[in-house]
């Protein structure tokens, strides 16, 4: 199938995108899940705005406390590390795993995050890092952390006319130890199941994150019990199907595992 | 039309290009550059892979309008490319091509492979190469064939093709490409826009369908008013409907008929189902039921639905039943295991309800309900499908 | 064997038949200079989209197309005189369905096309057919085959009394077995299921049609693998002679089937064509693909085994339901499948009493289409997991039970219980091997060891024969529109002493444009790169009814060969003449006749005919240097390839993650005409039948909807998803064919669902768990743990 009609714009600035976005058209950047909807006519915009390659949106600044990545960094920068990487090679160790790499050549950071699959690598990912979200509207600029901008399956805090411009993701102490697993049926797609676990002593940070739940993520914070776990996947409804339940426990396992360093399946 | 001036093969053109004309069909219908095959053209399959900046990319969902400045190279334009010949000849060797659809994406791909991780051992190269499906060959001489060049390559520094310049080739295509010239598509009339025909919307109890294996959904809740309340209520099929989020009667309805549209949106995506249903009502037993079908003319999508409601006087207040079935049909039923979508139209149920509640409470329904938008039966079906499609994109 | 003793001349050593010689095939398509069907454009053409129906059965109560779609838009009381698509078959009792190109009064599957639209561009097309709406009355879907055969199923052709297009039943030994049967230690009951599936060939179907009105003829280009019985299929369909009717196959990328029949959007651009006088091209996209074309596999199996206490199989007896769509497709039928599977069934094994019964099923789901390995991965499936549900119930090995019941060598040729004639070879000796390679003493060590990261492992075999090659005796009782008979090969010598090869198949994949030159360079001695193979033009070829069953080495190799063996008299005729020679005197060389004194090159004898016949004597054969010659196997039952499978997996239970970790193949395909292609063809053939086994399945939900869109939803294997595979062959040349080859193309995709299945059940043996449904995916491993948990549960 071919796309319906659409028209695009690309503005020099930020400050030219926005009034575009206002006016009701919808930002691209890689186009690497629009562009898919574009050609099912499942997405029919009116226009687009590329937003992509704004300068604003390609900046990377590098602070004692963190990385603030604008948004337009792409999955093959992270995985080449093109850019600084505040977690020890967990962020291009995940962004290996997106897709292909004729995907991750051009699918960006931000669009990934404002896309809002609770499936994908990085919501889980950078959910479970701590990472604050930097969006910007013609008459505000404000910072939310990556788990409250996620409010569901494809469902973000972004409000009318605002993108989301950068992401701050704070650097891990030398202790920090990581564990993620995804179940997928094939590699480079989707995943069923996927968990990803922090522990960070000294930041006082002990965070497990469950995602491809189809809907919000689970997010854990402190040191949990095995039953509060529990609790929490049968609170999202994750456990009335034995089949599924089973899945999204040994994945919820090995992550735990792999962080503690136990275990086969990191 | 926007225009570009855009590099392809070492050649640079301007070029007018309609902003939905996606790059493979653009290399390949104005420029006759046919190397490039499409074989999905939602960016799964890999066949259509070039280089956009030297950077190995799914053409089918890269556009030339925003592609302003880019350079592209399709196989056509690596015939000098001393990597591109290494790997033909061990495709040849080791049998790496059958049908050959695959292979100007394979070779793209692969090519980055080699330059990328000389040396790839057989694990990182299937891994590199996981999207680009191959139908024929079982991947075993393309595995092969791969491994064999980048094994040829170990030692050699990597080098990282995102951004890399790619030399032009000598010969281009048989096409003698305009150099910096215009290249405008052939003058196409685009046709005339017409509005998009609803059918005349002659509906009456016969014509209606049957719900044939619904999704079934059921809310009871009590409103603070008396029976008789509420029934005038639900014989006003402006305010039942308009409690429905995304809904509104397109006509006054004569109380037995109703002409209705409903938007459901998510994200970038829009459904406008149009369409007409019947009203009955029986006072003796506070019952009644609205039904209804609609279609979204755009995508050949159909909805039926069917409302029940049956009230109850409890005290001063009345208990409301309202049972709630509904099927989705055509393509954008066709995205979906429905394993969700009854739990997410759940809450399309709810909000009907929360809506209806307030409403015979007093407070009137909403003016003008949001359209589905993170709660709707829909938008529970697209996004368990879309979850599919693109939770691989990072 | 010719075959043997050439390879001790000359040039035939390393290109002639035997040699692994490069695809000529290769430096076009390597180039991107193939030449598809998306690739061609002519002036004027127009592009067609399909309004498809939204629902999969109802009746059709209104089409409103809006005015300014008049002229571009055409329905089925458009195309008057056009004719609906028919295949019959002459087995008794029989329905036939017609399917029209266009539905007419009703709909039968979800994607049936209603309505063509035709605009410059694909895109204007589909923007164009928005604008239609139609109007349905629908009717309850039949979803699900067995509840199409259920009472008060709705019928999908209204004059049928039911919705089954065809019983076909066998009943050898069986009634008159009963009491061996009953008194038999081991009985096994098992319902075995495969999912139905998309083809999925890289490059979709497609067509461009074009009247060419200075010859007054239709040419439909099309990505075929039959141009022949398209053009008969077409001609018949529009009502013309097949004189007017020209059929081109170009590159094509890809069949497996899909590529086998004729497609009604074929009729619909052919009929546009000549009412407009313009170019029609339609191009099917991966969404029609998957929606209107999941058209194969889907079978389902209730089945009883009776066995010995040693694992001797002394009865069988199934009831088979095979969901064959909504119409019954030209030129195959809806009920070779199902035919297939009763005459199948028993496989390689002798089982000396055997009933079953197989429900060509009617559904609201699209055509089936014979698909690489047609019935027989359903089949193979079937049988392999009575076998291994025998080994585990009678507690013996599951080798040494399939070595008990397989047909030995010594009995071979042999007769199978359902008339099957297996020509040649040593099927327990494949397995033993498979046996030996795969280290099955060494998996059963490290199994009862256990794994570190706590998955299990298990090992699997499977054994299948592969009936390729079959011809009149074979498919004349099926009475379908296409029975294969004769082949014939043209061959042409060309001025400057090259050779011009014509058949009427289609090469897309098979690389036949390289084993046919190199069966003409072991007849002929010439190069390989001396040949053009054509093929795939009705024009330019001998009739044939295309590459399908296995049978092109066999057919088209044995024609070739007979067509070379004929231009090798002709042209000794001539060298002996120019040489002055006696014409028993000399012989055929290198690409030179060969005389007692000096030799003449083929370019020579070429020259000489074409350009200088005054050097010729009056009374030379004036039918000269190009000519047609025909074949046909003097057994004409078929080749039977077969193979034994062997794999090992590693599943995790809790996730239900399968791993392959080896797979090793047995082969025998006879006398190998070009063994790297022979790898290649069970190398990809594998790989989809793993995509059977573990992957693809199309969901369709309870109103008949397809679930799955895109290939996101429709999983194909991929380079990671596949193990390393490992071949191993035996050579038992094929008494009935010309260099004793055999038809392997398709058995890749027979046996991985068996092997692979059996893996994973031996993994979940000592958990109670067992799946019996393909694709055996990462939630039916879970779903079949969680049920064996569940009975243990119940159990304590």
């Amino acid at each position: 199938m071919k796309a319906a009609a659409f028209d695009y714009h690309r503005p020099a600035t930020l400050a030219a995108a926005l009034p575009l976005l206002a006016g009701g058209a919808r930002p691209v950047s890689g186009a690497q899940s629009l562009g898919p909807m574009l050609n099912l006519r499942l997405a029919r915009p009116a226009a687009l705005v590329e937003v992509g390659r704004l300068p604003e949106l390609r900046r990377v600044e590098e602070r004692p406390e963190g990385v603030l990545y604008g948004a337009g960094i792409t999955h093959a920068e992270f995985e080449d590390r093109a850019v600084p990487d505040p977690t020890g090679g967990i962020l291009p160790a995940i962004a290996h795993g997106i897709a292909y790499r004729a995907v991750r050549n051009r699918g960006t950071l931000g669009g990934s995050l404002a896309h809002a699959d609770p499936a994908a690598d990085w919501p889980v990912t950078l959910t479970a890092l701590g990472a604050i979200v930097h969006l910007t509207a013609p008459t505000r600029h404000r910072e939310m952390p990556l788990r409250d901008f996620l409010r569901g399956a494809f469902d973000t805090a972004l409000g009318e006319g605002e993108i989301l411009a950068g992401v701050f993701v704070p650097r891990l102490s030398p202790q920090a130890r990581w564990g993620y697993r995804k179940s997928c049926r094939k590699v480079g797609e989707f995943a069923e199941a996927m968990a990803a676990v922090l522990l960070d002593p000294p930041r006082g940070v002990a965070r497990l994150v469950i995602g491809a739940t189809e809907a919000r993520h689970i997010v854990l914070e402190g040191l949990q019990t095995l039953d509060s776990v529990e609790a929490a996947l049968a609170g999202a409804g994750l456990t009335e199907d034995p089949a599924r339940a089973r899945l999204f426990r040994t994945v919820v396992r090995e992550a735990l595992a792999a962080a503690t360093g136990e275990g086969a399946h990191a | 039309m926007n225009r570009v001036t855009i590099e392809v093969n070492g050649r640079v053109l301007a070029a007018e290009v309609a902003p939905r004309q996606h790059l493979g069909d653009f290399l390949r219908e104005e420029l006759l550059l046919t190397a490039t095959h499409l074989g999905c053209e939602h960016g799964v399959c890999g066949a259509c892979t070039v280089l956009i900046d030297g950077a190995p990319a799914r053409s089918c969902i890269a556009f030339p309008a925003m592609l302003d400045g880019a350079k592209i190279t399709t196989l056509e334009g690596l015939s000098d490319d001393p990597v591109t010949a290494e790997l033909r000849a061990a495709f040849t060797a080791e049998h790496g091509l059958q049908c050959g659809f695959c292979t100007p994406g394979m070779l793209i791909m692969a090519r980055d492979i080699v330059l990328r991780r000389p040396g790839a051992d057989e694990e990182a190269i299937r891994h590199e190469l996981a999207g680009n499906l191959c139908r024929c060959t079982g991947y075993v001489g393309i595995v092969r064939a791969v491994r064999a060049v980048a094994a040829a390559r170990a030692g050699l520094p990597a080098e990282v093709t995102r951004g890399l310049p790619v030399p032009a080739p000598a010969y281009v295509s048989p096409l003698a490409l305009p150099e910096a010239g215009a290249l405008a598509p052939a003058g196409r009339a685009a046709p005339a826009a017409a509005p998009p025909s609803a059918p005349p919307p002659s509906v009456d109890e016969k014509s209606l369908e049957t719900l044939k294996n619904p999704v079934r959904l059921e809310q009871r809740f009590t409103v603070p008013a008396g029976v008789g309340a509420v029934w005038d209520f639900f014989q006003r099929p402006e305010a039942v409907v308009a409690c429905l989020p995304g809904a509104r009667l397109v006509a006054p309805s004569d109380g037995t008929r109703f002409e209705a549209e409903m938007t459901v949106k998510l994200g970038p995506m829009q459904a406008a189902f149009r369409g007409a249903g019947t009203i009955a009502a029986d006072a003796a037993s506070y019952t009644g039921t609205l039904r209804g079908q609609g279609v979204d003319s755009r995508s050949a999508s159909r909805v039926q639905a069917e409302l029940v409601y049956r009230l109850e006087p409890a005290g001063v207040a009345t208990a409301v039943h309202v049972d709630i079935a509904y099927a989705l049909q055509g393509p954008l039923a066709q995205m979906s295991r429905g394993a969700i979508a009854r739990d997410l139209a759940g809450r399309l149920t709810v909000a009907f309800a929360q809506n209806l509640a307030a409403a015979l409470a007093g407070a009137g329904a909403p003016a003008a309900p949001a359209p589905l938008d993170g709660g709707g039966l829909l938008l529970a079906m697209v996004k368990d499908w879309l979850g599919r499609l693109f939770r691989r994109r990072g | 064997m010719a075959a043997a003793d050439s390879r001790l001349k000359g040039e035939a050593v390393s290109r002639g038949v035997g040699a692994s010689v490069p695809r000529k095939e290769d430096a076009r398509l390597l180039e991107g200079r193939g030449r598809f069907i998306g690739d061609m454009r002519f002036p004027g053409q127009l592009e067609a989209a399909f309004y498809r129906a939204p629902i999969a059965h109802g009746r059709i109560r209104a089409i409103h197309i809006p005015p300014h779609l008049a002229g571009r838009a055409f329905t089925h009381a458009d195309m008057v005189g056009v004719k609906d698509i028919l295949a019959k078959t002459g087995l008794p009792g029989f329905r036939v369905s017609a399917q029209p190109s266009l539905a007419a009064d009703k709909v039968r599957f979800a994607g049936e096309p209603i309505v063509m639209v035709l605009a410059a561009t694909r895109a204007e097309a589909e923007d164009l057919v928005e604008a239609i709406t139609v109007e349905f009355e629908e009717l309850p879907a039949n979803h699900d085959m067995l509840g199409a055969v259920a009472p008060g199923a709705a019928l999908i052709h209204e004059d049928w009394p039911e919705n089954v297009f065809l019983v076909s039943q066998a009943e050898k030994n069986f009634e008159a077995s009963r009491a061996v049967l009953d008194a038999a230690p081991v009985k096994v009951t098992r319902t075995v299921r495969t999912s139905r599936q998309c083809m999925a060939p890289l490059e979709g179907k497609g067509c461009i049609a074009l009247h060419e009105r200075h010859v007054e003829q239709l040419t439909l280009w099309t990505s075929t693998q039959m141009p022949h019985i398209v053009r008969s299929g077409l001609a018949e369909c529009l009502g013309l002679e097949e004189r007017q009717v020209r059929v081109v196959a170009p590159d094509v990328g890809g069949g497996f089937g899909w590529k086998g029949l004729l497609q009604p959007e074929e009729v619909c651009c052919a009929w546009a064509a000549l009412r407009l006088d313009r170019p029609i091209k339609w191009l099917e996209d991966r969404r029609e693909h998957l929606i209107a074309a999941a058209n194969c596999r889907e079978h389902h199996y209730e089945m009883t085994a009776w066995a010995d206490a040693e694992g001797r199989i002394l009865g069988l007896d199934a009831l088979a339901h095979v969901d064959a769509g909504a119409y019954s497709v030209y030129p195959f039928s809806a009920c070779l499948e199902g035919a297939q599977v009763v005459s199948n069934l028993p496989g390689p094994y002798d089982i000396p009493a055997y009933r079953c019964r197989a429900l060509s099923v009617c559904s609201n789901k699209p055509p089936i289409v014979p698909y690489r390995g047609v019935a027989r991965t359903g089949v193979c499936t079937a049988i392999e997991f009575m076998v291994e549900a025998v080994a585990r119930e009678a507690g013996l090995d599951p080798v040494e039970v399939r070595l008990r019941n397989l047909v030995g060598p010594e009995r071979m040729p042999f007769r199978s219980i359902t008339g099957k004639d297996f020509d040649m070879g040593d099927y327990p000796e494949s397995l033993r091997r498979a046996r030996e390679m795969i280290g099955d003493a060494a998996v059963r060590a490290r199994q009862a060891g256990g794994e570190a990261d706590g998955r299990r492992i298990g090992i699997g075999y499977a054994v299948y024969c592969e009936q390729g090659a079959h011809g009149t005796s074979v498919y004349h009782g099926w009475g379908i529109p296409m029975v294969p008979g004769f082949e014939q090969c043209g061959a042409r010598l060309t001025p400057d002493g090259t050779l011009e090869i014509r058949v009427g198949n289609q090469s897309h994949g098979q690389s036949m444009e390289t084993t046919l030159a190199q069966i003409a360079c072991e007849i002929l001695g010439i190069d390989p790169a001396k040949v053009n193979v054509v093929h795939g033009d009705t024009a330019l070829t001998p009739y044939s009814t295309g590459t399908w069953g296995s049978r092109s080495a066999v057919m088209a190799g044995g024609a070739v060969a007979s067509a070379c063996e004929q231009m090798a008299e002709r042209v000794k005729a001539i060298g002996a003449h120019l040489l002055q020679a006696p014409r028993e005197a000399v012989r055929l060389e290198a690409a030179r006749v060969v005389g007692p004194q000096g030799s003449v090159s083929l370019r020579e004898i070429a020259h000489t005919f074409y350009r200088a016949p005054q050097n010729l004597p009056a009374d030379a054969n004036p039918d000269g240097l190009d000519l047609v010659a025909g074949y046909r196997p003097a057994v004409d039952t078929g080749t039977f390839s077969y193979a034994s499978h062997a794999a090992v997996v590693a599943v995790a239970p809790g996730t239900g993650e399968v791993e392959i970790l080896d797979y090793v193949i047995v082969e025998d395909g006879g006398v190998l005409l070009n063994p790297m292609v022979v790898d290649g063809q069970i190398y990809g053939g594998t790989a989809q039948g793993i995509g059977t086994a573990l992957y693809e399945e199309m969901v369709y939900d309870a109103n008949g909807q397809p679930l799955a869109s895109t290939l996101a939803d429709y999983l194909l294997p991929g380079a990671g998803e596949m193990p390393p595979v490992r071949i191993a062959h035996m050579e038992t040349p094929s008494p009935n064919t010309r260099f004793g080859q055999k038809g392997i193309g398709e058995g890749g995709a027979i046996a991985p669902p068996a092997a692979i299945g059996n893996a994973i059940n031996d993994a979940l043996a000592g958990l109670g768990a067992e799946l019996t449904t393909c694709p055996m995916t990462p939630r039916r491993v879970r779903e079949a743990l969680v049920r064996a948990g569940a009975a243990a549960e119940a159990a304590r």
